[in-house]
């Protein structure tokens, strides 16, 4: 089993490169007109995106090392950082990005890293999913003495099997919830790694529009300096 | 003069036009090449250094800088896809250090230019 999951180390070690390498040579491109400068922006996106779920497989791997610390996270900051990252994507596919805050903890305990990665793999696949003209909400609100963060989105409904998978709080393997086409659920899979790593719950809530995916974050006890 | 030390030579070739047309830049795919190299071509005035190399790192090839007085002097761009915070390098004088997976073209020249300026008041 090591040894399994240290060739996908190595593999995404391997990868890592020659994706940085795409994404440099896009970067250099001489100056084109508009139509080049759209690929170009789209070549330099889809190879961040790739090198993202490349380091995200990294970093599960070393969640067996514990080196990720858990410190107290301001929520709001890294669900703004994350939006802001993606949402030059949003806007390239015609998809909107609803953001609502009504959580009064600020700060949950929570590996800043893994959080943002979490937040990015939902509002990703939030984005892939809803139509063209459809919008995509994160929500973040306080829950049961937590904080949960929400991502809706207008796409397909979540099949009740998967759905079942996720009422456990964690999925076991990517490719047990290629559910909705066009997709390995890997980016889930890897949200629900770096949730339970981080003592977090994630879940799903079926729609009969769409789906939303939650993690539950515990509050940190620490005084928030923001509050 | 900059070196550019990197086994990728394509990721090498970026940095390289990044640096700008008018500046001489000397690309090495090994750190032995590049140690080699500062005998027969002088001390360069600015150099981007790969970490993961063929043969000895990049490590190895600071430690073969800093042990020689005009070669220690030299400023060092660390350009790798290694995960370096938090780990102080300005004892090799490295002035920066340039995440692959997320540098710009802007990055490279601006050291370039900082540089430049460098010496020229100097």
């Amino acid at each position: 089993m090591e040894a399994e999951v240290d060739g996908i180390l190595v593999a995404a070690h391997e990868l890592k490169a020659p994706l940085a390498v795409l994404r440099q040579l896009a970067l250099t491109l001489p100056g084109m007109d508009a139509e080049g400068e759209h690929t170009r922006n789209e070549m330099v996106s889809v190879s961040e995106r790739a090198i993202k779920q490349v380091n995200d497989l990294i970093k599960i791997r070393r969640l067996e090392d514990g080196l990720f610390e858990m410190e107290p996270v301001a929520v709001r900051v890294v669900c703004d950082e994350v939006a802001r990252e993606l949402m030059y994507l949003f806007d390239y596919n015609r998809r909107e990005l609803f953001i609502k805050y009504s959580n009064r903890a600020r700060l949950v305990t929570a590996n800043r890293d893994l959080l943002h990665s979490v937040v990015y793999n939902f509002l990703l696949n939030a984005m892939h999913y809803s139509g063209e003209g459809t919008r995509a909400e994160l929500n973040v609100k306080d829950f049961q003495g937590k904080v949960k963060i929400m991502v809706r989105d207008y796409g397909p409904a979540l099949p009740m099997d998967v759905w079942r998978e996720m009422k456990r709080g964690w999925i076991e393997k990517p490719t047990s919830i290629a559910m909705r086409p066009g997709s390995s659920g890997l980016g889930l899979y890897i949200a629900s790694k770096f949730s339970r790593y981080m003592n977090a719950k994630v879940g799903a809530v079926r729609h009969r529009d769409g789906t939303s995916f939650y993690v539950e974050m515990p509050v940190s006890k620490q005084t928030s300096l923001f509050a | 003069m900059i070196y550019v030390i990197d086994d990728d030579e394509i990721m090498a070739g970026c940095i390289e036009r990044a640096c700008g047309e008018l500046r001489e830049v000397k690309i090495f795919t090994n750190g032995i090449e590049a140690a080699q190299a500062l005998d027969q071509t002088g001390v360069p005035d600015l150099i981007f250094l790969d970490i993961l190399l063929d043969g000895p790192d990049g490590f190895t090839f600071l430690n073969e800088l800093a042990s020689y007085a005009d070669t220690a002097v030299v400023p060092v761009v660390v350009v790798s896809s290694l995960d370096l915070a938090g780990r102080d390098l300005s004892v090799y004088n490295v002035v920066g250090v340039l995440d692959k997976n997320t540098m710009l073209p802007e990055e490279i020249k601006n050291y370039v230019v900082q540089y430049d300026e460098n010496k020229n008041d100097a």
